[in-house]
C-alpha cells in the first residue's frame, strides 16, 4: 500500500492509501476555535486479508500539531480554557477587521481624490507678489486664476481719505478697513462688478479707478462711487507671510 | 335540538364549576384517585445497605411476584486502555458461556428452570448483570449472579468463538446508522481520551481476567433489586454469596478517571448510495451529578422528539416538531443528554433525505438559540410537564426501577426518589433555562457527525456561527 502525502498551500493535508476498495470519503475537520481550519481527509481501505470495515476502524487522526496549547492534554477538560481561546479568536479577528476596513478607506479615498485637481492645476490657484516692486501710488495688475489682480501701493494721503470717506453715501457699504488686512496695500480683482470689463488705474473721478466700458467710477479703496456698477471691487483672500510678500488665494 | 341539548349542556358544566368541587367534574366519580403528588410519596423508599467489602445493596420493596436482581458495576468503555479495547464488550458476551461452577449449558439450565431471564449490557461508564425473575427464587437469582461475575469460566475455546459472534454483533451495528452516527459523535467530540475509544478484537483470556481483576472491584459495585424483594432478605444473600468480592487493588493501582477532553470537531461519513442522512450535533453537556442536569433536561424536553409516526401534525407542541411536519423537514428527531460522570454530550440526532439537511440543522439550532435567549414560560412549562411524565413513565417495571436504582447508585451515591426529581423540576424557571442552556450551548463550539448522503450539510464554519445570534 502506497501512501502519498501531499501539503497544499492551504495548508490541507490529503493522506491517500491507494488500493482503494471502498467508496465511502470520510474527512475530518477540527473546530476553528482549537485550530485554524485544518481538514484531513482520508480514503479508507482494510487492511489486505481483512473481513470486513466498520465505522470503529476509523481512526480520527491526531490533531496535535494544530492544537492550541491550552487544548493539547487529553485529559484536562477544554471548557475552562474556553472563553479565554474564544476571547484570543474575537480579539485577533477585530482587530483584523478594525485594520481591515481602514485599509480599504484608504484605498478607495487613494482613488477618488486621484479623480480630484492635479498639483499643477492647484499651483496656479496661489500667486505671491513681491511688494518691493510696486513703488508708492503705483498700482500693479497680474493675472491670477484667469483674472487681473490689482495690487496698489497706496500713499498715506490716499489712505486717510478713504477711511474718512462716510459710509452713507456709499452704494455697497464697506469701511476701507473691512477691505483690507494692512492699508498700505489695497488687492482687489480687476473686473468691474457691472459687466465685467477691466477698470483702468489710477483714472477717474475719485482717485481710484475708471471702467471704461459704461463708466462706473472706484476709489482708492475699490469701492463703487459713480456709474452703473451695483457692487464694490471683490477683496480676495491673501495673506502677508512676511513684509516683503503677499500670498493671494 | 342541536343547540337545546348544548345550551343544557353549558348550564351543567357551569354550575358544576360554581360548585369548585373537582371530584364532581371528575368523569370517575365515585371511584378513588390517588393524585400526582400522593402518588410521588407514596412510592416505597429504597433502602441502602453497605456490606464490608463496599458492596453497595439497594432495593426496593414492592409486593410483586416478580423481581428483577442485577449487579452494577461502574467500569466500562472509559476505563479500557489502548491495548484492551473492548474487554468489557467481549467480557459481556463471555460471561453466559459458563462458570466455574455451571458450565455453559448447566448454567443456561438453571436459569431456564426458573422461567428467568439473565441478561447484561455495558456502555461506556457502566456494566450491569441482572435477571428477571419470579420474587421467590430470588436466591438462586443471586447465586447464579454472583457466580457469573466472580467465576467467570473464560476458556479458549469459547472466546474464540465468542470472537466471531461479537465481530458479527459489530457488523450488525454497521447497519443500525444511528449507533453508527453516535458511535462517531463520541469519537470525534473525545478523540484522543478513553471516551472516544472505539472496540478492538483481537483480545486474549488473559486481557480478560486482568480486566476483571482490575474492575471488578466490590466499592464499585452495587447490588440492585426490585419488586416483590425483602432488603434484609437480599443483604443475607449478598453476604453469602458476594462478601468474597476482592477490594484490593493489585499495586493499589486504584484506577482513577481522568478527565476527557471535549474537542469542537466535526467527522463526516459520506455515503450517497444511503437513502437518508443521519446527523448528530453535541455541545459538552452537564455530567451526571451536576445540578445543570435538571434544566438541561427540561430545555431537550422543550425540543423534544419526532418521528413520522407521530399523529400530531402542525399541532405538536415542540416547535420543532412543528416545523418538521410542515415543511417536511425530516423523518426524525431527538434531543439527546448522555451523562459520564464528569463531562457530558448535550445533542439533537436527526434523520433526514439529502435534500433538507441544510434546513433541518438550521432550525435545530434555531431552536437551541431560542432556548438560550428567548423562551418562554408557557414552553418552560411544557417542558417541565413532559419531563415529570417522562419520568416517570419510564419506571413501568421491575427491570427498569432496578436499573434506576443501579445508575443513580452508581453516579449519585443515592438513589433519587421521584419525588425529589419533582421538587427540582418544579424549581426549573425560564430565566434559569435560558441562563444555563447559554452556559453550555451559546457560542459553543459543537461536536457533528454525519453518516449518508450529507452533501447538503453546510461547512463547519457555518454551523459553528449558528451558535450565536448577532441580533443579541
Amino acid at each position: 500500500t502506497v501512501i502519498q502525502v501531499q501539503i497544499s498551500n492551504a495548508s490541507v493535508m490529503f493522506i491517500r492509501l491507494s488500493n482503494y476498495i471502498f467508496p465511502q470519503k470520510i474527512y475530518f475537520f477540527l473546530s476553528p476555535l482549537v485550530v485554524l481550519n485544518i481538514s484531513k481527509y482520508y480514503h479508507v481501505s482494510p487492511a489486505p486479508g481483512a473481513v470486513r470495515l466498520a465505522h470503529t476502524d476509523i481512526k480520527i487522526p491526531d490533531f496535535s500539531e494544530y492544537r492550541r496549547p491550552e487544548v493539547l492534554d487529553p485529559n484536562k477538560s477544554s471548557q475552562e480554557s474556553g472563553d479565554a481561546r474564544r476571547a484570543f479568536s474575537y480579539l485577533v479577528t477585530g482587530a483584523s477587521t478594525v485594520v481591515g476596513i481602514y485599509a480599504a478607506k484608504t484605498v478607495v479615498t487613494q482613488f477618488v481624490s486621484s479623480m480630484s485637481a492635479s498639483a499643477d492645476v492647484l499651483a496656479l490657484s496661489k500667486i505671491e507678489v513681491k511688494l518691493s516692486d510696486i513703488p508708492e501710488g503705483k498700482n500693479m495688475t497680474f493675472k491670477w486664476r484667469g483674472k487681473p489682480l490689482f495690487v496698489r501701493h497706496r500713499t498715506e494721503k490716499e489712505i486717510a481719505a478713504e477711511e474718512a470717506v462716510n459710509l452713507a453715501e456709499l452704494r455697497d457699504p464697506q469701511h476701507d478697513k473691512d477691505r483690507v488686512v494692512n492699508p498700505k496695500w489695497m488687492i482687489v480683482l480687476g473686473v468691474c462688478t457691472h459687466l465685467g470689463c477691466v477698470p483702468i488705474a489710477n483714472a477717474g473721478d475719485y482717485g481710484g479707478y475708471y471702467c471704461p466700458c459704461h463708466g462706473s467710477h472706484y476709489d482708492a479703496s475699490g469701492r463703487i462711487r459713480k456709474g452703473p456698477a451695483p457692487l464694490n471691487l471683490e477683496v480676495p483672500y491673501y495673506e502677508f507671510p512676511d513684509e516683503e510678500t503677499v500670498l493671494v488665494g | 335540538m342541536a343547540a337545546s341539548v348544548c345550551r343544557v349542556g353549558s348550564t351543567v358544566g357551569r354550575s358544576l364549576v360554581k360548585s369548585r368541587s373537582p371530584i364532581l367534574l371528575s368523569l370517575r366519580r365515585g371511584q378513588a384517585s390517588v393524585s400526582y403528588a400522593q402518588s410521588l410519596l407514596g412510592a416505597p423508599e429504597t433502602r441502602l445497605t453497605a456490606l464490608d467489602n463496599g458492596l453497595r445493596i439497594a432495593s426496593e420493596e414492592t409486593g410483586q411476584a416478580t423481581c428483577t436482581v442485577g449487579l452494577w458495576i461502574s467500569v466500562g468503555s472509559r476505563y479500557e486502555r489502548e491495548k484492551n479495547n473492548g474487554a468489557g464488550f467481549f467480557l459481556e458476551h463471555m460471561a453466559f458461556k459458563g462458570t466455574k461452577k455451571h458450565p455453559q449449558s448447566a448454567l443456561e439450565q438453571q436459569v431456564e428452570s426458573m422461567g428467568a431471564h439473565l441478561s447484561a449490557y455495558t456502555s461506556r461508564e457502566h456494566t450491569a448483570y441482572y435477571i428477571k425473575a419470579l420474587s421467590k427464587d430470588l436466591p438462586k437469582a443471586v447465586e447464579l449472579l454472583s457466580e457469573v461475575v466472580q467465576s467467570c469460566s473464560l476458556n479458549e475455546a469459547d472466546i474464540e468463538q465468542q470472537r466471531g459472534v461479537v465481530l458479527r454483533e459489530l457488523e450488525e451495528v454497521e447497519s443500525n446508522l444511528q449507533e453508527v452516527c453516535l458511535d462517531l459523535l463520541h469519537a470525534t467530540a473525545y478523540q484522543g481520551t478513553p471516551l472516544g475509544h472505539r472496540t478492538q478484537q483481537n483480545l486474549t483470556r488473559h486481557d480478560l481476567v486482568d480486566y476483571i481483576n482490575s474492575h471488578y472491584k466490590a466499592p464499585r459495585m452495587v447490588l440492585a433489586a426490585a419488586g416483590g424483594v425483602n432488603h434484609e432478605e437480599l443483604v443475607g444473600l449478598a453476604t453469602d454469596h458476594l462478601s468474597g468480592l476482592s477490594f484490593e487493588y493489585e499495586g493499589d493501582a486504584v484506577p482513577v478517571l481522568s478527565p476527557c477532553r471535549f474537542t469542537g470537531s466535526e467527522i463526516r461519513m459520506r455515503d450517497d448510495a444511503l437513502p437518508l442522512a443521519h446527523i448528530a450535533i453535541a455541545v459538552e453537556g452537564a455530567s451526571a451529578a451536576s445540578p445543570d442536569i435538571i434544566p438541561l433536561m427540561v430545555a431537550n424536553a422543550i425540543i423534544g422528539s419526532y418521528d413520522l409516526t407521530y399523529g400530531g401534525g402542525k399541532h405538536l407542541s415542540s416547535r420543532l416538531a412543528r416545523l418538521s411536519v410542515e415543511e417536511n423537514l425530516c423523518h426524525s428527531f431527538q434531543a439527546f443528554h448522555s451523562a459520564y460522570s464528569d463531562t457530558g454530550l448535550l445533542g439533537i440526532h436527526f434523520v433526514t433525505d439529502r435534500n433538507n439537511i441544510d434546513d433541518m440543522m438550521h432550525w435545530s439550532q434555531n431552536a437551541w438559540m431560542n432556548l438560550c435567549t428567548t423562551v418562554t414560560e408557557s414552553d418552560v412549562a411544557r417542558g417541565k410537564n413532559a419531563l415529570k411524565a417522562a419520568l416517570v413513565g419510564q419506571l413501568n417495571g421491575t427491570t427498569p426501577v432496578c436499573d434506576d436504582i443501579g445508575r443513580h447508585i452508581l453516579n449519585y451515591g443515592r438513589r433519587i426518589p421521584l419525588a425529589e426529581w419533582d421538587a427540582r423540576i418544579d424549581a426549573v424557571t425560564p430565566k434559569i433555562v435560558r441562563d444555563i442552556c447559554s452556559k453550555y450551548i451559546y457560542d459553543k463550539c459543537p461536536a457533528v457527525a454525519a453518516v449518508g448522503p450529507i452533501e447538503q450539510l453546510s461547512d463547519y464554519n457555518r454551523v459553528r456561527s449558528a451558535m450565536y445570534w448577532l441580533r443579541f
